[in-house]
């Protein structure tokens, strides 16, 4: 079974990439197979539990169901475009100081759209935190130490640390 | 083990995987990077129950890409038990790793190797199978009637197939004795598990017979001997790893797709990954059971227990595996003084999802009849419930009905007492959604009580341990822990820190590898901290025996002149007095003449399995227009022992309240009558809680001390879940007046969660 090929480019984490796809293939399966970035993860495919979130052009997205080919010269980052320099993103700091990772499979997920909610709100009350993070499911912690640790993010942030 | 100041156990380190977490870089099974895998996946029934007479893979073997393909014929055809348990005529062997008879929906018929997961689906398109459908039967009144078909006629001839037992004193008696009796029935749905990451595995048997498995586990032990009996193979050529989990809650307590990933593998002869799709997941996996309990309770006209009697019905679904084993367990589950209590629990084939293994086993059923029946029982006496829980829980030296240990801990008193100090605090705050005297809202508090286990309470719990010494003095500890998620391995390398009187830095921590780690008994039954717990605080001593004992060589000492306290070797030697810290006296013995590598080991068989204890409270306001709820506030109050890591406990306290609340709310596995099937296939129609469902949440741990526990502590896993249901349904009762029998709540109640 062999489908014609697509060329496309993205740029992932500040690298750019040239690929080509099957036309069905999904962002995630590009990033996860193509570029081996395993660290956004595959939970339901069908947009319903958030594992899957990266950041496209600036919006927090599903990645499973973004075509690969819509992704095309877009700007994508995934979790591992977080840390710089070997130095923890703020909010990547406060899931673990606040015990916000427990088996961590919906952890990227909630960071990214965590740094998508304080890329456009740097100030959110708790209600902004719970509906940014709605979509992301989670079933270990119960969400308390991950909106705790979104609300220190957005303290420490604006101190500038 | 003495109640002096520690230096790490009882304080909230972060667990040590949770940089690679934040970072993306903990490695799941899915991100494995295996060189020549191939991919396989599971032709699953589409019928709940059908005969198979035909099956013709002509078609699918000659689609490009397909390397192989495995049909009931060409597969070993003994039953087996999948569940993750020792050897237990509780255990039934009645399922197959392929069938031609299938029970239900998911039910595994024949399975495909290919190049690609695109390949594999094409294949298992390709595969023509005729189906004869048959009835099929899914409530438990249905498959209990007499005239009902038996789904397994070779293991009995009815669909209750085990029932369990249990009889103190003369229940009888005590009704007769009772001022007041109550009785209902009461009714919870089948729900699941969802882990965020599905089940899957990668398998790999090569040409000389060794099996190698990367899955995420819970009970890799028991299902290395259950593979190594199916296939035919020694436990020395089976390799079972865990990598990172993405949770469990009991859903991986058995086996799933290993062993039909081990035949592909060896058909093929190449590694063969198979995962989960999320609808696979929902009804091919496990689910919780569905439960029926008729519930009888007799009481003084002072509001005393007399007389407790259950009759249960569990769906079991197609297939047992765990299901007589959790009834077993549900009969061990009364934290209450009572000297007249039956129980008896039947297990009902069905051809429902298969029910398994689920945070809790039993105990949330029980504990929603029992708690919402007490509860009613303290209104009639016109009786606060808070009161009727105090005048009649269990106390330290008692024992749990139907149990034969005694209670060495217990701070049910301490727990009620906290919790009712922060709902004061709550109801001081005087903030309410109540906005007008005419207003249609009440609101009102709701409370039960629950217990759980420190391992199985059939007191099969095992474990051992390793420490390496380095020769620097930090440590290596080996357990064959399959740390989901809970933070066990963070937990139990606290234990070994604290007894060598080490950094928790000086610590790293290898587990679930049955080829590499030690013997361990799985992470179920809420057994790490003090099961695992307790191989390791063992081990650790047998580090510091070894150490003492090298270093008496080294001095040419006797054991008066040596004494470990408070994390130092104090040493009276004929030359000289000296003290040594751990590290000083490692680096003494190690390059030397007669130098001594040391190793710790461990074998720990728990002969108690000392209950932890929580208290959960719900405020709910109930609007009687709309006859919508809102859950506002829970309170949850624990006994755990000492606590190992308190940051831990309080996430394992607030998921277990989110699980809880689902239940309790708005989770249910779904039959669709007409379509014979079941229909909440993904997370759109099979609905957990978010973070906007979630109110104000409370948490607080008790000082309390287990005098068997490893520096006192009990575990915390599974009980948190137990008594949130019955807390909401209480606050609900209380604030509508109405009888609530059944959950979840969405079929009487609207939910509300925006603030």
């Amino acid at each position: 079974m062999t489908h014609h090929q697509i060329a496309i480019e993205m740029d992932v984490n500040g690298v750019r990439h040239h690929i080509n796809v099957a036309p069905g293939t999904t962002l995630l399966e590009v990033l996860r197979e193509h570029l081996n970035l395993k660290g956004t993860k595959h939970g339901c495919g069908n947009g319903e539990c958030g594992a899957c979130t990266v950041i496209m052009n600036g919006k927090a997205v599903n990645a499973c169901l973004v075509l690969a080919v819509r992704a095309n010269k877009k700007r994508i980052t995934t979790i591992e475009g977080l840390a710089s320099n070997r130095q923890l993103h703020p909010i990547q700091k406060e899931f673990i100081e606040n015990g916000a990772v427990q088996c961590g499979f919906c952890t990227p997920g909630m960071i990214i759209s965590a740094k998508s909610l304080l890329d456009e709100t740097p100030e959110p009350d708790r209600d902004d935190i719970k509906e940014a993070l709605s979509g992301n499911l989670c079933r270990c912690s119960g969400y308390q130490k991950i909106v705790q640790a979104v609300a220190s993010a957005s303290q420490s942030m604006k101190r500038g640390a | 083990m003495e109640k002096n100041e520690l230096k790490v156990v009882g304080k909230g380190y972060p667990r040590h995987e949770a940089m690679e977490k934040v970072t993306g870089s903990a490695c799941y099974t899915d991100d494995l990077v295996i060189p020549n895998l191939a991919y396989g996946a599971i032709l699953r029934s589409p019928y709940p129950h059908a005969r198979i007479s035909s099956i013709d893979k002509s078609e699918a073997e000659n689609t490009p890409g397909v390397l192989g393909i495995l049909l009931p014929k060409d597969v070993p055809s003994r039953l087996y038990n999948s569940s993750g348990n020792p050897p237990s005529p509780l255990a039934v062997s009645d399922e197959r790793i392929l069938t031609d008879h299938p029970l239900h929906v998911g039910d595994r018929i024949a399975a495909v190797a290919a190049e690609s997961p695109a390949a594999c689906r094409e294949g298992l398109s390709k595969i023509s199978v005729v189906y004869e459908p048959l009835t099929p039967v899914f409530e438990i009144d249905k498959a209990i009637d007499e005239n009902a078909s038996c789904l397994h006629p070779e293991i009995s001839d009815s669909n209750i197939f085990k029932t369990i037992k249990a009889e103190e004193g003369d229940v009888e008696a005590g009704f007769k004795a009772s001022e007041l009796v109550m009785e209902d029935c009461f009714t919870t749905p089948a729900v699941s598990h969802v882990c965020l990451e599905t089940v899957g595995c990668i398998c790999y048997y090569t040409q000389d017979g060794r099996l190698t498995i990367w899955s995420n586990s819970q009970t890799l032990f028991h299902e290395r001997r259950i593979l190594s009996e199916i296939l035919g193979l020694p436990e020395s050529k089976i390799r079972i790893i865990k990598p990172a989990m993405g949770g469990g809650f009991g859903s991986r307590q058995q086996l799933h797709n290993q062993p039909v990933g081990a035949l592909l593998s060896k058909l093929v002869n190449r590694p063969v990954k198979i995962f989960n799709s999320r609808e696979e997941e929902m009804v091919g996996t496990c689910v919780r059971h569905e439960s029926k309990c008729h519930i009888k309770t007799g009481v003084s006209k002072e509001g005393l227990l007399q007389a407790f009697q259950a009759e249960v019905y569990h769906n079991t679904g197609a297939y047992g595996t765990h299901g007589p084993i959790v009834l077993a367990a549900q009969s061990k589950k009364l934290p209450y003084r009572i000297s007249h209590y039956r129980y008896e629990g039947n297990c009902v084939y069905t051809n429902a999802p298969v029910a398994g293994a689920m945070r809790g086993y039993g105990n949330p059923q029980i504990s929603f009849a029992r708690e919402v029946l007490f509860d009613r029982i303290a209104r009639r006496l016109k009786m606060d419930p808070v009161e009727f829980r105090l005048k009649n829980h269990i106390h330290p030296g008692d024992r749990i009905p139907g149990s034969p240990l005694e209670l060495k801990s217990c701070a049910l008193r301490e727990c009620i007492e906290a919790g009712e100090k922060i709902r004061k605090e709550i109801d001081d705050r005087k903030t309410s959604d109540i906005t007008n005297p005419d207003s249609d809202i009440v609101e009102s508090w709701g409370v039960a009580l629950g217990m759980h286990t420190s391992g199985p309470s059939n007191n099969t719990g095992m474990s051992s341990a390793a420490i390496l010494v380095n020769d620097d003095g930090s440590a290596n500890l080996l357990t064959g822990s399959a740390d989901m998620g809970q933070g066990s391995e963070t937990a139990l390398s606290q234990i070994v820190a604290e007894v060598l009187g080490i950094e928790l830095n000086d610590v790293t921590v290898t587990s679930a590898d049955t080829l590499y780690t030690p013997f361990e008994m799985g992470t179920f039954a809420s057994s790490q901290a003090y099961v695992a717990g307790n191989a390791v605080f063992a081990a650790a001593e047998d580090v510091v025996e070894n150490v003492k004992t090298a270093l008496m060589k080294y001095y040419k000492i006797g054991p008066e002149a040596i004494v470990w306290k408070d994390g130092l070797f104090q040493i009276a030697a004929p030359e000289e007095k000296i003290s040594l810290t751990f590290k000083e006296a490692i680096a003494k013995i190690t390059f030397v003449e007669n130098g001594t590598i040391i190793i710790g080991r461990s074998s720990f068989k728990a002969e108690h399995s000392p209950p932890p204890f929580a208290v959960c409270w719900a405020k709910v306001a109930f609007d009687k227009l709309t006859r919508s709820i809102k859950i506002q506030h829970i309170i949850q109050v624990v006994d755990v022992g000492r606590p190992l890591n308190p940051d831990i406990i309080t996430g394992q306290i607030e998921g277990g309240i989110m699980m809880g609340l689902g239940y309790a709310l708005m989770e249910q596995v779904t039959i669709d009558k007409r379509a014979s099937k079941p229909s909440a296939n993904d997370l759109l129609a099979y609905r957990i809680p978010s973070s906007m469902d979630m109110p104000e949440i409370h948490t607080h741990i008790v000082t309390s001390f287990e005098p068997t526990g490893p520096f006192g502590a009990k575990s915390v896993g599974e009980m948190t879940t137990v008594p949130v249901a019955p807390a909401i349904v209480n606050a609900v009762a209380a604030a509508s007046g109405d009888d609530i029998s059944s959950l979840p709540l969405t079929k009487y109640y609207n939910i509300i969660n925006r603030r």
